[in-house]
């Protein structure tokens, strides 16, 4: 953590509103990306967001400094998203005409074919998200999508780097499963090529 | 093939996240290029990294932020204004002197207390409740007071003759 991080916590911490303004402008994109990576839909993932910078205003005083700011971060993120997902209790059953992912603009440059296998893609990928134990959720969010080292991940999920190995060889090995016929697995030839 | 696969595959997901040692990346490379099945094994966990990072990536592009935090900033100016009386609630939901079995008892004695110590404050004072003065008059040497009772209805005249003396009644 730097010098300038430091400051800007402690003002944080303080009750400043403007150096929470600060950590947003710094971290706003990587807690949409996890929160994403957990509830995968547009406007749950925002409420997540808004969610926890309030938690964070109200609670940075808790934070002794003990381990990384974004971890302490990273952490109330996963939390915060794990328990709006379990709250809202949605499985993922939304259908393929709900609000995409992919503008018009993107959908005309591509075939029909090629952005209904994308939108099925997409939702296979938030069933496989879904059936994975939270931290294992967690732990693929961490290292796939945001690309945190195995070190930063134990910190962020509160567990040894052996945990943090485990649960991302269990996670990675079922939604290999779940995806089969989009991924191709080891030794196999898979059904239908991987859209990315 | 320098070495099995089984003796890669426990390094080969920590190279696939760059967590390998020098030593472990050499094992694992010179292993690579003579085993197909732990190429595929590479490149699936390169496609499943792909399948869960692009839509999130897309997300995060389309995204308007400077909303989102105009709508923290007001959540929490709201929230700031709440807490002002809810704070004082609380303050006095968990301040023993507060609470209501504390306070209604307290409030009644202090009311039965206030009611007899008024009733016995002006009985103190006000000696002779039923008179009315009709006049006054004070000199250098002498003071006169006329006073009337109500019951029984007499009209007193008091003079004063002197400072030291007792006042005479007529």
């Amino acid at each position: 953590m730097n010098r300038e991080e430091t400051e800007m916590i402690s003002r944080c911490q303080q009750g400043d509103q403007e150096a929470l303004k600060e950590i947003f402008e710094k971290y706003h994109k990587k807690v949409y990306r996890i929160a994403y990576g957990v509830v995968r839909q547009r406007e749950e993932a925002l409420d997540v967001v808004q969610e926890v910078f309030i938690k964070l205003f109200r609670s940075v005083k808790n934070f002794k400094g003990r381990s990384h700011f974004y971890t302490y971060l990273y952490r109330m993120v996963m939390n915060t998203a794990i328990d709006h997902k379990r709250k809202a209790g949605k499985q993922f059953m939304s259908s393929l005409d709900e609000e995409g992912s992919f503008e018009p603009s993107d959908e005309a440059e591509k075939g029909p074919e090629r952005i209904l296998l994308q939108k099925e893609l997409e939702e296979r990928v938030k069933l496989a998200m879904d059936k994975l134990p939270a931290e294992q959720r967690a732990a693929l969010i961490f290292r796939d999508v945001e690309g945190l080292s195995y070190q930063e991940m134990a910190e962020a999920m509160g567990c040894s780097i052996g945990t943090v190995m485990s649960r991302l060889h269990y996670g990675r090995k079922r939604m290999q499963d779940s995806l089969k016929d989009y991924v191709k697995l080891p030794g196999q030839s898979r059904g239908t090529s991987a859209v990315s | 093939m320098k070495n099995s696969c089984s003796s890669v595959s426990t390094v080969l997901e920590k190279y696939f996240d760059l967590e390998v040692t020098d030593e472990e990346r050499f094992l694992v490379e010179g292993h690579l290029q003579d085993c197909p099945a732990c190429r595929d094994a590479l490149k699936s966990m390169e496609e499943l990294r792909t399948l869960m990072k692009v839509p999130v990536e897309e997300a995060v592009r389309k995204e308007d932020f400077p909303w989102v935090w105009q709508k923290i900033e007001r959540e929490i100016r709201l929230q700031k204004q709440r807490t002002w009386w809810e704070s004082l609630r609380s303050w006095l939901d968990i301040t023993p002197l507060f609470r209501r079995k504390v306070w209604i008892p307290a409030v009644a004695t202090a009311a039965v207390l206030l009611f007899f110590s008024t009733q016995i404050i002006f009985k103190k004072t006000l000696s002779y409740p039923d008179v009315t003065v009709v006049e006054y008059v004070e000199s250098q040497t002498d003071n006169v007071m006329v006073y009337q009772l109500e019951d029984p209805k007499v009209t007193v005249i008091w003079l004063f003759e002197g400072p030291e003396e007792e006042p005479t009644t007529t």
